[in-house]
This record gives C-alpha cells, structure tokens and sequence, in this order.
C-alpha cells in the first residue's frame, strides 16, 4: 500500500518536474517567472489530441509532434511578449506581460476547442503488473521513464554541448556573457524552446494518464510546478526535479495518511514552511548581493 | 491644475454615459412588453455543466414552439430569451436581472444546478417573479420564497428509494462514499446518503474527498483497495465520475459506482469509455426507454426535430414550460402574482418526465425514480424503474 501511494506519489510529481524545468531555467536566466508557462503546458496536451484523435498518429509521433509546435510556441511568445521589454523596463511590466499571455491562450483555447473536458483515447492498454510488494500500471512506468529520460537527457545537454555552456554562462552573468561574444538573445530563446518542449511532454502525458484535457488544465498545474520549482530553489535545475517529485509524494501521502480534504493545502503549506526556513529552496545557492 | 481639469472631464464624461444608459434601457423595453409573454432561459451552454444546460434549451425552444403554434397562451405568443451563464454564479446573477429589468419576463425557467438555482431565486423572489428550476435537487430551494419552484426527482424522494435497491435488490452493504468538497450539490447529497445508509442497516467503511477540477484520484482509489467496499457512492458530477471509474479501471479496482442525476451528461460515456459500461448506476427522472404515452410523443417530436434523443434536462425543462402557459392559462392572468398559486396547486400533472405533484410544502413529488447505466455504449440505459408513494 505504500509503496503504490509512493508510485502514485513519483508519477504526479514527474510531471510536475517536467513542467518546473521550464520555469527554473527561464528564471535562471532572465529572473523572469514565465506565468504563461503553464498555459504551453496545456497547448502541449491539446496538440497531443489533436494529432491521436483528427490526425490519428500514433502516441510517440504526437509526443514529438506537440514538443515541436510547443517549442514554436515558446519561442514566439518569448519574442512577442518579453524581448520586446527586456533591458528597456523593469522585470514588473514583464511579468504582467507574462500574465497577459496567459490570459489569452486560455481564452484562445476555450474558444477554439470548447470548455467542456475531453479525453484522450486509449492509446495506451491500461494493464497493470503485480511486482509482489505493490501493483504498478504500464501507464505509470512508461511516465516514469520517460519522464527521467527526458530529464536524463537535458542534464546532458546543458553539461556536455556548447548551447548548454551558454545557458550556463548566461545564467551567470547575461551581460559578462553578451560581451564574451554570446549571442544571448539565441540563448534565451533556446531556453523557452526546451523549457516548452518539456512542458508539452508533461501536458501529453498527463492527458494520457488522468484522462482530462481543458483550457484552463494550465492554471493550477502550473501554479503547483512553480511551487515545486521555488521547493527545490528556482534557478537550480536538479532543484526542479526535487522539487516536482517531493511535491508530488507530499500530496499523494497527504491524501493516503491524513485527509483527502487538505490535499492543496498541504501542498503550499510545506512551501511557506520551507522558504520560512530556507529562503534560497532546497537546492538553490545562497545569493549575497554586492552592493 | 492640469490634473484637476482632466477629473472633472471624468465627471462629466461619466454622467453622460450613464444618462446613455438610462435611456438606452428604457428605450429597448418600452412598447412590445404587452405584446407578447416572455421567459428566460437559465442554463450553462458553455462550460462544466454545459451538458445540462444544452438540451435544456432545446427542451424549451420546443415547448415554446409547440404553445405557440397552438396559439400561444391567452392569445400571445410565448418568446424564449436565452443567454449562456457558463455554470458562474456571477453570470446568472447579472442575466437574471437583465432579464427581469431589460426583457421584463414573467418567469425564469432554470438553472439546472442547484446553487446556481438558488442564486437567481433570491434575484427573483426580490422582484416577484417566478422562477421554475429543471433541474436543481437540493436542499434549501422552494424554502427562498413563494415565487420559487421546481420539477425535478428531489433526493430526499429518491435517495430512500435506491439505497433500498442497493441493499434489498444488490445486496451491496459495504458503502464507499467520494464526495466533491468544492460542489454545493455533492456536499448536500452525501449526508442524505450517510442518513439514508445508516437507518436501512448499511454501513460505510471509507469517506473520501476530492475536488471538481482535480485530476489525480490515484490515492483515493488505492485506499479503496483495502477496504472491501461493494459499492462506491459518489454524490459529484460526470466528469470526475468519469475520471474517476477511469482511475478504479487502472488501478484493477473492479467496484460498481451510484450517484445522483448530477452524473448524467454524455461526457460521462466520453471520458469515460469502457470504464463506466454497466459500472455506473444513477437515479433521475426522466428516460426515454419504455415511455408512457405522453413521454413516447414528446420523444419521437425530439427525434425528429433536432436528430437526437431528448434527456431528463429537455424533459424537465419541456414540462416546465408547460405547466407555466398552464397556470397563466388557468389564472387567466400573466401577472406572476396571480398565476404563482396555479403552480403551487398543481397535482398529478402528467409530464413528459414523469408524473409531478406540487406538495403542500411546494416542494415536487416525481414518480417512478428511473435508474440508469451505461449500456453498449449507450446512455442512458434504463436498468429499472421504481414508483414512489406521493405521500
């Protein structure tokens, strides 16, 4: 019993992972909460449905299929939306854009597809294994993994490639490193590329698994992977990853142990407690301002 | 001093737009008011609860239509005024007093929801208009004041008479009860469930919470797993019913679930696929399998006007037209005052969904209570019906 509640646990935080990726790696950069970041999330899920279900694709081609559009997606709304402002006013008026964004793709989404929740189809047979000391459904390992190969595979990316030394030295210092010859405006916006990408994997997913695809699915997903994100100190991309994982377990076993009333609860109360105790999250560094 | 020009500008700018206004409104209602009796539609057709609020106004369209080829009521025509409230409690609040003050209607028929319904009783009964709910099944409606009613399979009458199913005809003992905390409806029918379970000597062995719009249930249903349940109640709405027999079925939870009218949508069959086939049983008012002779009519007219079969929302909202061009017929009057007492005396009116009586109380008493499933696919399916003791 909980061992399943802890699979239940790791399979919701995944893809809370996955979305809090995007936001740790665009603050990391740009110290810029993309609010609108949860919203590419559920365009991700419904580009899914839209491939499997008018299209008829198969899972994996739409999985890729909807990373692709959402990382156009991301790039356009970087370059619509926030460099416009960038360098010429305050971080505020950014984040009021980034709201703005996020308004409007909900709204374009319940116009274009209807606000009623639609599911996907079986793509995937929903078996279930008996491994003995818990029973764990096909659906659940194929999110596991490929949720930690996706992960896997972006530590890869910022450590071993050129593009990923960017984002890295960009992080540090954007200025320090626009005048060492980086382009940072590519940087940037290869940075909402992946973050989006990834987002889009989790909104796939997640509308595999739990069955429910709608406009406004962004809001309180995105909301709980920021939270995740500041969890594990935003900024920090093992950070993210922690965070989305021990947020998810916290809710599941908060569920299965105390009371299903108390669900979200729960969720943001172990937020305020961590940040009342380590204001820089889980992982992050502790950042002394020079003055 | 620059600043001090511009207020005064907003002054000025902003009395002549509400002088505008003012007149705007008076000018839209003057003249035709007499002409003709106008009713307005109180429903979702947009949204979570889209599902009731859809048929519901083709019910209504049709009942309209039907009056008025007949020649109307006391020799009017009948017009239908319909504005989509997306199942927001601050929607219906403003259409509701646009329909009274702007459309100056003598009745609001709707909402399907109960809390939504209860929200423009208030707006109603303060402006003595009637208004004659679908749809809404829980507590506290009627008691907002002597302009409120309503036609629909109550849960105080219905419930009693499922659980008796549920344990005399199933033989299922052991209850689960899921109830969704954010949805007046679920939290109202839970306890007349608990109540009901109780005294006919079932008893609950888990209680669980969730929330409309939640995804994730998986912990829900693992603890299920435990507990040896044999039946799940679940007092919410069809999509997470749905999303939640989805859930049960990954996790090889086989366990049937019952609830109220508030899982009768067709997304209940659409998220939930073979999930919810010969799984989920609800109780309403209204089926359009083996019909009595007036429903079997009203059936085959739906049919073929809008090519689909009618629900238990076009039904209900079908019969509540009818019985207001009634009562204005029988009061001879369309002033809400006079034809109010026609409604709340009404007995043994044979409607399209069923047999309805007005108690004393004014509260409706429907027979049979209908119990339906997902069948082949199909809903609903009618698995039985049971007559209730008006009295």
């Amino acid at each position: 019993m909980f061992l399943e509640q802890l699979l239940n646990g790791l399979t919701l935080g995944s893809t809370y992972a996955l979305i809090a990726l995007g936001y740790t790696m665009v603050y990391g950069i740009v110290q810029l909460i993309n609010f609108a970041h949860g919203e590419v999330y559920m365009i991700g899920a419904f580009v899914g449905l839209f491939l499997v279900t008018v299209l008829g694709v198969n899972i994996i081609a739409a999985l890729a299929g909807a990373m692709l559009f959402c990382m156009l997606v991301g790039m356009l709304i970087e370059r619509v939306a926030y460099r416009p402002l960038r360098g010429k006013s305050s971080r505020l008026s950014a984040l009021i854009s980034a709201i703005g964004v996020s308004i409007f793709l909900q709204t374009l989404l319940a116009l274009l597809a209807g606000t009623n929740t639609r599911a996907y189809p079986s793509v995937i047979n929903s078996q279930t294994y008996n491994l003995g000391f818990a029973e764990v459904s096909l659906l659940q390992i194929i999110i596991l993994v490929f949720s930690a190969l996706l992960m896997i595979g972006l530590q890869i990316m910022i450590h071993k490639t050129r593009i990923g030394k960017a984002m890295r030295a960009s992080s540090q210092d954007l200025d320090a490193s626009y005048l060492m010859g980086i382009n940072v405006n590519r940087v940037i916006s290869f940075t909402f590329a992946i973050g989006s990408a990834l987002a889009a994997a989790g909104g796939v997913m997640v509308g595999i698994y739990y069955n429910a695809v709608w406009p406004y699915m962004g809001m309180m997903a995105g909301l709980k992977a920021f939270a995740a994100a500041v969890l594990g100190g935003i900024g920090s991309i093992p950070g993210a990853m922690i965070g989305g994982l021990t947020l998810g377990v916290l809710e599941i076993m908060g569920v299965a142990y105390l009371t299903s009333s108390y669900k979200d609860a729960i969720a943001f109360g172990i937020l305020i407690l961590v940040l009342l105790i380590r204001p820089q999250g889980l992982m992050g560094k502790k950042i002394t301002k020079k003055v | 001093m620059k600043g001090r020009g511009r207020a005064r500008w907003a002054v000025v700018l902003s009395l002549v737009l509400m002088v505008a206004m003012v007149a705007g409104c008076g000018g839209s209602n003057s003249g035709e008011s007499d002409d003709v009796i106008k009713l307005g539609f109180l429903g979702a057709l947009t949204g979570d609860v889209a599902n009731y609020g859809i048929p519901a106004e083709k019910g209504m369209k049709m009942a309209i239509d039907e009056i008025n080829a007949q020649g109307g009521v006391l020799g009017k025509q009948l017009v239908g005024i319909y504005e989509d409230n997306k199942g927001d409690s601050t929607e219906i609040a403003n259409i509701a007093q646009k329909y009274i003050t702007r459309d100056k209607v003598v009745a609001l028929v709707g909402d399907p929801c109960t809390g939504l319904t209860k929200v423009a009783a208030d707006i109603a009964q303060k402006n003595q208009v009637v208004i004659f709910s679908g749809g809404a099944t829980g507590a506290g409606v009627v008691e907002i004041g002597d302009y409120v009613f309503r036609n629909t399979m109550l849960d105080t009458v219905a419930v009693p008479v499922v659980v008796d199913w549920m344990i005399k005809e199933k033989q299922w003992t052991k209850f689960a009860i899921i109830t969704s905390l954010n949805n007046g409806y679920s939290t109202a029918l839970t306890p007349i469930f608990e109540q009901e379970i109780k005294s006919q000597g079932g008893t609950i062995v888990i209680s669980e919470t969730i929330n409309d719009k939640e995804t994730d249930f998986s912990a829900q249903i693992t603890k299920l797993k435990g507990v040896g349940a044999d039946v799940l109640v679940f007092t919410g709405y069809y999509t997470e019913a749905a999303l939640i027999m989805k859930e049960a079925q990954k996790q090889g939870v086989d366990i049937p679930m019952v609830g109220g009218d508030g899982l009768y949508g067709q997304d209940l069959v659409k998220l939930g696929g073979d999930a919810v086939e010969e799984k989920v049983f609800l109780y309403c008012g209204f089926a359009a399998d083996q019909p009595s002779e007036q429903t079997a009519k009203f059936v085959e007219n739906y049919r073929k006007l809008y090519n689909e079969e009618p629900d238990m929302f076009s039904a209900q909202y079908y019969d509540a037209v009818m019985i207001l061009a009634q009562a204005m017929e029988n009061a001879n009057s369309t002033d809400p005052k006079v034809f109010k007492d026609q409604i709340a005396n009404l007995k043994d009116y044979p409607g399209v969904s069923g047999n309805t009586t007005i108690r004393a109380d004014r509260e409706p008493i429907k027979s049979p209570v209908f119990l339906v499933t997902v069948k082949d696919g199909v809903f609903p399916s009618l698995v039985t019906k049971i007559p209730v003791n008006v009295e």
